[in-house]
Protein backbone atom coordinates (compact mmCIF):
# COMPACT_ATOMS: atom_id res chain seq x y z
CA UNK A 1 0.00 0.00 0.00
CA UNK A 2 1.38 3.61 -1.01
CA UNK A 3 1.02 6.26 1.56
CA UNK A 4 -0.42 9.37 0.44
CA UNK A 5 1.88 11.53 1.72
CA UNK A 6 5.58 10.28 0.53
CA UNK A 7 6.67 13.08 2.90
CA UNK A 8 5.01 14.97 5.96
CA UNK A 9 6.98 17.78 8.19
CA UNK A 10 4.79 19.31 10.80
CA UNK A 11 6.04 22.42 13.02
CA UNK A 12 9.63 21.08 12.83
CA UNK A 13 12.55 23.27 14.79
CA UNK A 14 15.87 22.72 14.69
CA UNK A 15 18.73 24.56 16.06
CA UNK A 16 22.23 23.23 16.10
CA UNK A 17 24.45 23.47 19.49
CA UNK A 18 25.14 27.01 19.96
CA UNK A 19 23.75 28.86 17.03
CA UNK A 20 20.15 30.69 16.64
CA UNK A 21 17.70 28.43 14.94
CA UNK A 22 18.20 26.58 11.86
CA UNK A 23 14.60 25.85 11.23
CA UNK A 24 12.04 27.57 12.48
CA UNK A 25 8.26 25.81 12.41
CA UNK A 26 8.49 24.49 9.53
CA UNK A 27 5.44 22.07 7.86
CA UNK A 28 4.95 20.87 4.51
CA UNK A 29 3.83 17.80 2.67
CA UNK A 30 5.08 15.63 -0.68
CA UNK A 31 2.77 13.62 -2.44
CA UNK A 32 3.89 10.00 -3.75
CA UNK A 33 5.32 10.68 -6.94
CA UNK A 34 5.93 14.11 -6.43
CA UNK A 35 9.06 16.46 -7.56
CA UNK A 36 9.61 19.28 -5.28
CA UNK A 37 11.72 22.15 -5.38
CA UNK A 38 13.77 23.40 -2.22
CA UNK A 39 14.83 26.80 -2.85
CA UNK A 40 16.33 29.66 -0.67
CA UNK A 41 19.27 32.12 -0.59
CA UNK A 42 22.47 30.07 1.14
CA UNK A 43 22.13 29.56 5.20
CA UNK A 44 18.31 29.24 4.81
CA UNK A 45 18.31 25.86 6.49
CA UNK A 46 17.75 23.88 3.19
CA UNK A 47 20.09 21.09 3.79
CA UNK A 48 19.44 21.22 7.46
CA UNK A 49 15.69 19.75 6.12
CA UNK A 50 16.76 17.26 3.85
CA UNK A 51 18.76 16.07 6.49
CA UNK A 52 15.99 15.48 8.84
CA UNK A 53 13.95 13.16 6.54
CA UNK A 54 16.88 11.06 6.47
CA UNK A 55 17.36 10.92 10.19
CA UNK A 56 20.67 12.53 10.19
CA UNK A 57 19.72 14.92 12.61
CA UNK A 58 17.35 13.41 14.94
CA UNK A 59 17.16 15.88 17.49
CA UNK A 60 13.16 14.49 18.47
CA UNK A 61 13.98 10.56 19.09
CA UNK A 62 10.41 9.31 20.37
CA UNK A 63 7.55 8.56 18.54
CA UNK A 64 5.15 11.11 20.70
CA UNK A 65 7.80 13.75 20.06
CA UNK A 66 8.58 13.64 16.10
CA UNK A 67 8.03 15.72 13.47
CA UNK A 68 8.52 14.01 10.58
CA UNK A 69 7.19 10.99 9.09
CA UNK A 70 8.37 9.61 5.26
CA UNK A 71 5.35 6.77 4.12
CA UNK A 72 3.69 7.80 7.19
CA UNK A 73 6.25 6.60 9.21
CA UNK A 74 7.55 8.70 11.96
CA UNK A 75 11.16 9.09 12.10
CA UNK A 76 12.58 8.24 14.87
CA UNK A 77 15.43 5.97 16.40
CA UNK A 78 14.10 2.56 15.91
CA UNK A 79 12.59 3.42 12.67
CA UNK A 80 15.69 4.63 10.99
CA UNK A 81 16.82 1.79 9.26
CA UNK A 82 13.61 1.77 7.42
CA UNK A 83 13.59 5.52 6.80
CA UNK A 84 17.29 5.40 5.30
CA UNK A 85 15.88 2.48 3.19
CA UNK A 86 13.06 4.78 1.90
CA UNK A 87 14.88 8.19 1.60
CA UNK A 88 17.84 8.23 -0.69
CA UNK A 89 19.89 11.01 -0.05
CA UNK A 90 22.18 12.79 -2.03
CA UNK A 91 25.06 14.71 -0.69
CA UNK A 92 26.34 18.25 -1.93
CA UNK A 93 29.82 16.88 -2.36
CA UNK A 94 30.46 13.99 -3.78
CA UNK A 95 33.61 13.50 -2.15
CA UNK A 96 31.82 12.60 1.24
CA UNK A 97 29.84 10.19 -0.58
CA UNK A 98 32.23 8.08 -1.99
CA UNK A 99 34.23 6.26 0.36
CA UNK A 100 35.43 3.19 -1.05
CA UNK A 101 38.36 2.78 -3.45
CA UNK A 102 35.90 1.14 -6.52
CA UNK A 103 32.55 2.14 -8.08
CA UNK A 104 31.93 -1.17 -7.78
CA UNK A 105 32.55 -1.58 -3.73
CA UNK A 106 30.96 2.23 -3.77
CA UNK A 107 27.23 1.15 -5.06
CA UNK A 108 27.41 -2.05 -3.66
CA UNK A 109 27.83 -0.63 0.10
CA UNK A 110 24.32 0.10 0.37
CA UNK A 111 22.53 -3.46 -0.63
CA UNK A 112 25.52 -4.95 1.42
CA UNK A 113 24.10 -3.04 4.25
CA UNK A 114 20.43 -4.17 3.23
CA UNK A 115 21.94 -7.59 3.95
CA UNK A 116 20.72 -8.72 0.25
CA UNK A 117 22.28 -12.00 -1.06
CA UNK A 118 26.06 -11.43 -3.28
CA UNK A 119 23.97 -12.11 -6.52
CA UNK A 120 21.19 -9.73 -5.94
CA UNK A 121 23.92 -7.05 -4.67
CA UNK A 122 25.68 -7.74 -7.80
CA UNK A 123 22.29 -7.07 -10.37
CA UNK A 124 21.60 -3.99 -8.21
CA UNK A 125 24.96 -2.66 -8.74
CA UNK A 126 24.47 -3.20 -12.37
CA UNK A 127 20.90 -1.83 -13.01
CA UNK A 128 21.82 1.06 -11.01
CA UNK A 129 25.05 1.60 -13.07
CA UNK A 130 23.27 1.10 -16.33
CA UNK A 131 20.63 3.45 -15.13
CA UNK A 132 22.95 6.55 -14.68
CA UNK A 133 24.83 5.51 -17.93
CA UNK A 134 28.40 4.32 -16.64
CA UNK A 135 28.07 0.49 -16.92
CA UNK A 136 31.23 -0.68 -17.09
CA UNK A 137 32.86 1.86 -14.16
CA UNK A 138 32.87 -1.16 -11.82
CA UNK A 139 36.45 -1.39 -11.30
CA UNK A 140 37.40 2.28 -11.98
CA UNK A 141 38.69 4.24 -8.70
CA UNK A 142 36.81 6.42 -7.64
CA UNK A 143 38.93 9.27 -7.48
CA UNK A 144 39.55 8.85 -10.94
CA UNK A 145 36.37 10.23 -12.10
CA UNK A 146 35.64 13.57 -13.44
CA UNK A 147 32.84 15.45 -11.08
CA UNK A 148 29.84 14.85 -13.10
CA UNK A 149 30.96 11.10 -12.99
CA UNK A 150 30.90 11.48 -9.46
CA UNK A 151 27.92 12.71 -8.78
CA UNK A 152 25.92 9.87 -11.02
CA UNK A 153 28.34 7.12 -9.32
CA UNK A 154 26.33 8.71 -5.94
CA UNK A 155 23.11 8.52 -7.27
CA UNK A 156 23.83 5.27 -8.58
CA UNK A 157 24.81 4.16 -4.83
CA UNK A 158 21.88 5.97 -3.54
CA UNK A 159 19.39 4.05 -6.59
CA UNK A 160 20.96 0.95 -5.37
CA UNK A 161 18.82 0.62 -2.42
CA UNK A 162 15.86 1.47 -4.46
CA UNK A 163 14.26 3.99 -2.10
CA UNK A 164 11.02 5.40 -2.87
CA UNK A 165 11.87 9.23 -2.12
CA UNK A 166 15.34 11.05 -2.86
CA UNK A 167 16.47 14.19 -0.82
CA UNK A 168 18.96 15.77 -3.17
CA UNK A 169 21.39 18.16 -2.06
CA UNK A 170 22.85 20.48 -4.82
CA UNK A 171 22.94 18.41 -7.18
CA UNK A 172 23.78 20.04 -10.01
CA UNK A 173 26.06 22.71 -8.77
CA UNK A 174 29.87 22.90 -10.52
CA UNK A 175 28.53 20.44 -12.96
CA UNK A 176 28.92 21.53 -16.79
CA UNK A 177 26.23 22.29 -19.37
CA UNK A 178 26.22 18.09 -20.60
CA UNK A 179 26.63 16.47 -16.79
CA UNK A 180 24.04 18.89 -15.87
CA UNK A 181 21.98 17.77 -18.32
CA UNK A 182 22.42 14.23 -17.95
CA UNK A 183 21.77 14.46 -14.23
CA UNK A 184 17.96 15.81 -15.03
CA UNK A 185 17.31 12.82 -17.25
CA UNK A 186 18.11 10.20 -15.11
CA UNK A 187 16.11 12.00 -12.47
CA UNK A 188 13.20 12.65 -14.75
CA UNK A 189 13.41 8.64 -14.82
CA UNK A 190 13.10 8.29 -11.26
CA UNK A 191 9.23 6.67 -10.83
CA UNK A 192 9.13 8.17 -6.82
CA UNK A 193 9.17 11.15 -4.94
CA UNK A 194 11.71 13.78 -5.06
CA UNK A 195 12.86 16.73 -3.03
CA UNK A 196 15.80 18.75 -4.73
CA UNK A 197 17.08 21.42 -2.90
CA UNK A 198 19.14 23.72 -5.35
CA UNK A 199 20.12 27.31 -6.30
CA UNK A 200 19.41 26.34 -10.38
CA UNK A 201 16.13 27.85 -10.34
CA UNK A 202 16.19 26.75 -14.24
CA UNK A 203 16.14 23.65 -13.73
CA UNK A 204 13.70 23.61 -11.01
CA UNK A 205 11.20 24.73 -13.69
CA UNK A 206 11.82 22.35 -15.54
CA UNK A 207 11.92 19.24 -13.35
CA UNK A 208 9.73 20.68 -10.29
CA UNK A 209 6.20 19.88 -9.69
CA UNK A 210 6.19 22.62 -6.76
CA UNK A 211 8.71 24.51 -5.10
CA UNK A 212 9.24 25.28 -1.17
CA UNK A 213 11.06 28.70 -0.61
CA UNK A 214 12.91 28.93 2.93
CA UNK A 215 14.85 31.96 4.12
CA UNK A 216 15.93 32.20 7.82
CA UNK A 217 14.58 28.99 8.58
CA UNK A 218 11.21 29.31 8.25
CA UNK A 219 9.28 28.49 5.33
CA UNK A 220 7.95 31.76 3.28
CA UNK A 221 6.04 30.04 0.16
CA UNK A 222 4.24 27.00 -1.00
CA UNK A 223 3.02 26.58 -4.65
CA UNK A 224 3.26 25.28 -8.23
CA UNK A 225 6.78 26.24 -9.51
CA UNK A 226 5.70 29.10 -11.89
CA UNK A 227 3.50 30.58 -9.53
CA UNK A 228 6.16 30.97 -7.15
CA UNK A 229 9.66 31.21 -9.19
CA UNK A 230 7.66 33.84 -11.60
CA UNK A 231 6.71 36.32 -8.32
CA UNK A 232 9.45 38.73 -8.69
CA UNK A 233 8.59 40.84 -5.38
CA UNK A 234 8.59 37.50 -3.54
CA UNK A 235 12.40 36.11 -5.06
CA UNK A 236 13.96 39.53 -4.55
CA UNK A 237 12.43 39.66 -1.02
CA UNK A 238 14.23 36.76 -0.30
CA UNK A 239 17.52 36.93 -2.09
CA UNK A 240 16.89 34.96 -5.54
CA UNK A 241 15.62 35.60 -8.73
CA UNK A 242 13.34 34.99 -11.58
CA UNK A 243 15.01 32.08 -13.81
CA UNK A 244 15.92 33.24 -17.42
CA UNK A 245 13.10 30.89 -18.37
CA UNK A 246 10.27 32.54 -16.47
CA UNK A 247 11.70 35.97 -16.89
CA UNK A 248 9.44 37.80 -19.92
CA UNK A 249 11.63 38.43 -23.26
CA UNK B 1 47.65 13.98 -6.77
CA UNK B 2 45.62 11.06 -6.27
CA UNK B 3 47.89 8.75 -7.78
CA UNK B 4 50.83 9.93 -6.21
CA UNK B 5 51.91 6.53 -4.45
CA UNK B 6 50.35 4.45 -6.89
CA UNK B 7 51.17 5.73 -10.61
CA UNK B 8 51.61 2.23 -12.57
CA UNK B 9 49.57 0.45 -10.11
CA UNK B 10 47.31 -0.86 -13.15
CA UNK B 11 50.18 -1.27 -15.79
CA UNK B 12 51.03 -4.90 -17.17
CA UNK B 13 54.50 -5.70 -16.60
CA UNK B 14 55.58 -8.85 -15.81
CA UNK B 15 55.23 -8.13 -11.80
CA UNK B 16 51.73 -7.08 -12.44
CA UNK B 17 50.48 -10.32 -13.99
CA UNK B 18 51.50 -12.41 -11.22
CA UNK B 19 48.88 -13.73 -8.59
CA UNK B 20 47.74 -11.01 -5.64
CA UNK B 21 49.09 -13.97 -3.27
CA UNK B 22 52.27 -13.91 -4.77
CA UNK B 23 52.76 -10.28 -5.14
CA UNK B 24 52.15 -10.15 -1.09
CA UNK B 25 54.45 -12.14 -0.47
CA UNK B 26 57.31 -11.16 -1.87
CA UNK B 27 56.63 -7.96 -0.72
CA UNK B 28 56.26 -9.71 2.74
CA UNK B 29 59.50 -11.40 2.10
CA UNK B 30 61.66 -8.60 1.37
CA UNK B 31 60.24 -6.56 4.11
CA UNK B 32 60.69 -9.40 6.72
CA UNK B 33 64.45 -10.21 5.43
CA UNK B 34 65.33 -6.33 5.38
CA UNK B 35 63.92 -5.84 8.61
CA UNK B 36 65.15 -8.82 10.40
CA UNK B 37 68.92 -8.70 8.62
CA UNK B 38 71.48 -6.84 11.24
CA UNK B 39 73.25 -3.33 10.24
CA UNK B 40 76.72 -5.25 10.72
CA UNK B 41 76.30 -7.94 7.91
CA UNK B 42 75.99 -5.37 5.17
CA UNK B 43 76.94 -7.71 1.59
CA UNK B 44 73.23 -8.87 3.20
CA UNK B 45 71.23 -5.73 2.96
CA UNK B 46 73.56 -5.24 -0.20
CA UNK B 47 71.68 -8.68 -1.32
CA UNK B 48 68.12 -7.92 -0.44
CA UNK B 49 68.63 -4.11 -1.57
CA UNK B 50 69.15 -5.90 -5.20
CA UNK B 51 66.39 -8.18 -4.78
CA UNK B 52 64.14 -4.90 -4.39
CA UNK B 53 65.55 -2.86 -7.09
CA UNK B 54 65.60 -5.98 -9.59
CA UNK B 55 61.85 -6.49 -8.78
CA UNK B 56 61.76 -2.45 -9.31
CA UNK B 57 62.82 -3.32 -12.64
CA UNK B 58 60.94 -5.83 -13.75
CA UNK B 59 57.58 -3.65 -12.85
CA UNK B 60 59.34 -1.09 -14.78
CA UNK B 61 59.09 1.57 -12.37
CA UNK B 62 61.04 4.27 -13.28
CA UNK B 63 64.03 4.75 -10.65
CA UNK B 64 63.39 8.45 -10.67
CA UNK B 65 59.72 8.12 -9.08
CA UNK B 66 61.24 6.12 -6.67
CA UNK B 67 63.81 8.32 -5.95
CA UNK B 68 61.06 11.38 -5.58
CA UNK B 69 59.04 9.48 -3.57
CA UNK B 70 61.75 8.77 -0.98
CA UNK B 71 62.99 12.26 -1.21
CA UNK B 72 59.81 12.89 0.63
CA UNK B 73 59.85 9.86 2.81
CA UNK B 74 63.53 10.26 3.97
CA UNK B 75 62.88 13.83 6.43
CA UNK B 76 61.11 12.43 8.81
CA UNK B 77 62.69 8.84 8.48
CA UNK B 78 65.96 10.82 9.50
CA UNK B 79 64.71 13.39 11.92
CA UNK B 80 63.65 10.45 13.87
CA UNK B 81 67.19 8.35 13.50
CA UNK B 82 69.30 11.18 14.15
CA UNK B 83 67.27 12.00 17.73
CA UNK B 84 68.44 8.57 18.84
CA UNK B 85 72.31 9.51 19.79
CA UNK B 86 70.86 11.92 21.24
CA UNK B 87 69.06 9.92 23.88
CA UNK B 88 70.84 6.68 23.69
CA UNK B 89 74.50 8.11 23.86
CA UNK B 90 76.38 8.01 20.73
CA UNK B 91 78.50 4.83 19.81
CA UNK B 92 74.79 2.84 20.06
CA UNK B 93 72.70 5.56 18.87
CA UNK B 94 74.16 5.80 15.88
CA UNK B 95 74.04 1.90 15.31
CA UNK B 96 70.55 2.44 15.89
CA UNK B 97 70.14 5.29 14.07
CA UNK B 98 71.51 3.05 11.22
CA UNK B 99 69.49 0.24 11.21
CA UNK B 100 66.24 2.49 11.55
CA UNK B 101 67.52 4.47 8.25
CA UNK B 102 68.49 1.43 6.35
CA UNK B 103 65.35 -0.78 7.47
CA UNK B 104 63.04 1.90 6.62
CA UNK B 105 64.16 2.98 3.82
CA UNK B 106 64.32 -0.75 2.10
CA UNK B 107 60.79 -1.53 3.74
CA UNK B 108 59.17 1.97 2.23
CA UNK B 109 60.65 1.58 -1.04
CA UNK B 110 59.58 -2.46 -1.51
CA UNK B 111 55.70 -1.08 -0.10
CA UNK B 112 55.91 1.33 -2.75
CA UNK B 113 56.57 -2.26 -5.12
CA UNK B 114 53.86 -3.78 -4.29
CA UNK B 115 51.23 -0.73 -3.98
CA UNK B 116 52.66 -0.19 -7.57
CA UNK B 117 52.26 -3.68 -9.02
CA UNK B 118 48.92 -4.18 -7.35
CA UNK B 119 45.75 -1.57 -7.63
CA UNK B 120 44.54 -0.73 -3.82
CA UNK B 121 41.13 -2.72 -4.56
CA UNK B 122 42.83 -5.98 -5.53
CA UNK B 123 45.44 -5.55 -2.19
CA UNK B 124 42.17 -5.00 -0.10
CA UNK B 125 40.37 -7.96 -1.73
CA UNK B 126 43.84 -9.68 -0.95
CA UNK B 127 44.19 -9.09 2.52
CA UNK B 128 40.62 -9.86 3.25
CA UNK B 129 41.43 -13.53 1.77
CA UNK B 130 43.84 -13.48 4.72
CA UNK B 131 41.23 -13.04 6.93
CA UNK B 132 42.45 -9.38 8.50
CA UNK B 133 39.88 -7.77 10.57
CA UNK B 134 37.01 -5.72 8.42
CA UNK B 135 37.59 -2.74 10.85
CA UNK B 136 41.44 -2.58 10.21
CA UNK B 137 40.67 -3.11 6.17
CA UNK B 138 38.08 -0.57 6.38
CA UNK B 139 40.49 2.02 8.19
CA UNK B 140 43.05 0.94 5.06
CA UNK B 141 40.09 1.57 2.55
CA UNK B 142 39.56 5.29 3.88
CA UNK B 143 42.65 6.07 4.54
CA UNK B 144 43.93 5.40 1.03
CA UNK B 145 40.45 7.31 -0.73
CA UNK B 146 40.90 10.74 1.75
CA UNK B 147 44.32 10.96 2.00
CA UNK B 148 44.21 12.49 -1.23
CA UNK B 149 41.06 14.72 -0.54
CA UNK B 150 42.76 16.37 2.42
CA UNK B 151 46.18 16.74 -0.06
CA UNK B 152 44.15 18.31 -2.42
CA UNK B 153 42.55 20.56 0.29
CA UNK B 154 46.03 21.55 1.82
CA UNK B 155 47.34 22.28 -1.97
CA UNK B 156 43.79 24.47 -2.24
CA UNK B 157 44.32 26.28 0.77
CA UNK B 158 48.01 26.77 0.04
CA UNK B 159 47.60 28.42 -3.62
CA UNK B 160 44.96 29.92 -1.79
CA UNK B 161 47.86 32.14 0.84
CA UNK B 162 50.18 32.18 -2.00
CA UNK B 163 47.64 34.10 -4.52
CA UNK B 164 47.72 36.72 -1.42
CA UNK B 165 51.21 36.91 -0.49
CA UNK B 166 53.09 39.82 -2.26
CA UNK B 167 56.11 39.27 -0.62
CA UNK B 168 58.58 36.13 -0.03
CA UNK B 169 57.70 35.64 3.61
CA UNK B 170 60.66 34.71 6.47
CA UNK B 171 61.42 31.27 7.62
CA UNK B 172 59.61 32.07 10.77
CA UNK B 173 56.47 33.30 8.93
CA UNK B 174 56.69 30.18 6.68
CA UNK B 175 56.73 28.16 9.60
CA UNK B 176 53.36 29.67 11.34
CA UNK B 177 51.54 29.68 8.11
CA UNK B 178 51.89 26.07 7.51
CA UNK B 179 51.11 24.74 11.17
CA UNK B 180 47.97 27.07 10.73
CA UNK B 181 47.28 25.37 7.75
CA UNK B 182 47.75 22.41 8.93
CA UNK B 183 45.07 23.42 12.26
CA UNK B 184 42.66 24.33 9.70
CA UNK B 185 42.65 21.02 7.75
CA UNK B 186 42.47 18.80 10.88
CA UNK B 187 39.48 21.16 11.55
CA UNK B 188 38.18 20.63 7.62
CA UNK B 189 39.06 17.10 8.17
CA UNK B 190 37.39 16.37 11.17
CA UNK B 191 33.97 18.30 9.42
CA UNK B 192 34.81 16.42 6.28
CA UNK B 193 34.79 12.66 8.39
CA UNK B 194 31.41 13.64 10.14
CA UNK B 195 29.53 13.92 6.62
CA UNK B 196 31.27 11.03 5.41
CA UNK B 197 30.20 9.14 8.45
CA UNK B 198 26.46 10.72 8.10
CA UNK B 199 26.96 9.90 4.27
CA UNK B 200 27.56 6.00 5.45
CA UNK B 201 24.64 6.03 7.87
CA UNK B 202 22.38 7.04 5.29
CA UNK B 203 23.09 4.38 3.22
CA UNK B 204 22.56 1.92 5.80
CA UNK B 205 25.77 1.15 7.88
CA UNK B 206 25.00 0.63 11.37
CA UNK B 207 29.18 -0.31 12.68
CA UNK B 208 29.98 -3.42 10.68
CA UNK B 209 31.93 -3.31 7.45
CA UNK B 210 30.79 -5.47 4.73
CA UNK B 211 32.83 -6.55 1.88
CA UNK B 212 31.84 -8.44 -1.60
CA UNK B 213 34.36 -9.44 -4.39
CA UNK B 214 33.33 -7.88 -7.49
CA UNK B 215 34.37 -10.89 -9.74
CA UNK B 216 35.43 -14.40 -9.03
CA UNK B 217 38.81 -13.64 -10.00
CA UNK B 218 39.87 -11.09 -7.84
CA UNK B 219 39.62 -14.07 -4.81
CA UNK B 220 41.82 -16.23 -6.84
Amino acid sequence: MTAANAVRVDRLSFRYPGSALTLNDVSFSIASGEIVGLVGPSGAGKSTLLQHLNGLLPTRLSESETNTWIDDIPVTRASLPDVRRRVGFLFQDPDDQLFCPTVFEDVAFGPLNLNLPDDEVRRRVQESLLAVGLSGYESRSTMRLSLGERKRVCLAGVFACQPSILALDEPFSSLDPRARRTLIGILKKFPGSQIVATHDLDVVVELCHRVLLLDGGQLRASGLTNDILGNAALMERHGLEVPLRLQPR
Amino acid sequence: MSDYLDRFGRDQSTCHRWPPLVKLYVAMGLILAATCAPITHGPLLGLIACAIFFVHSLARIPLAFVARRLFFFWPPLFLMALSLPLSQGCRAGWLMSATIICRGTLSFTTALWLVNVMPFDQLLATLRRLRLPSVFLAILALMYRFLFVLWDELDRMRTARQVRLFRKPSLWEQWQQGAQMLGRLLIRALDRADRVHGAMMARGWQGETRWLEQRQKDQR
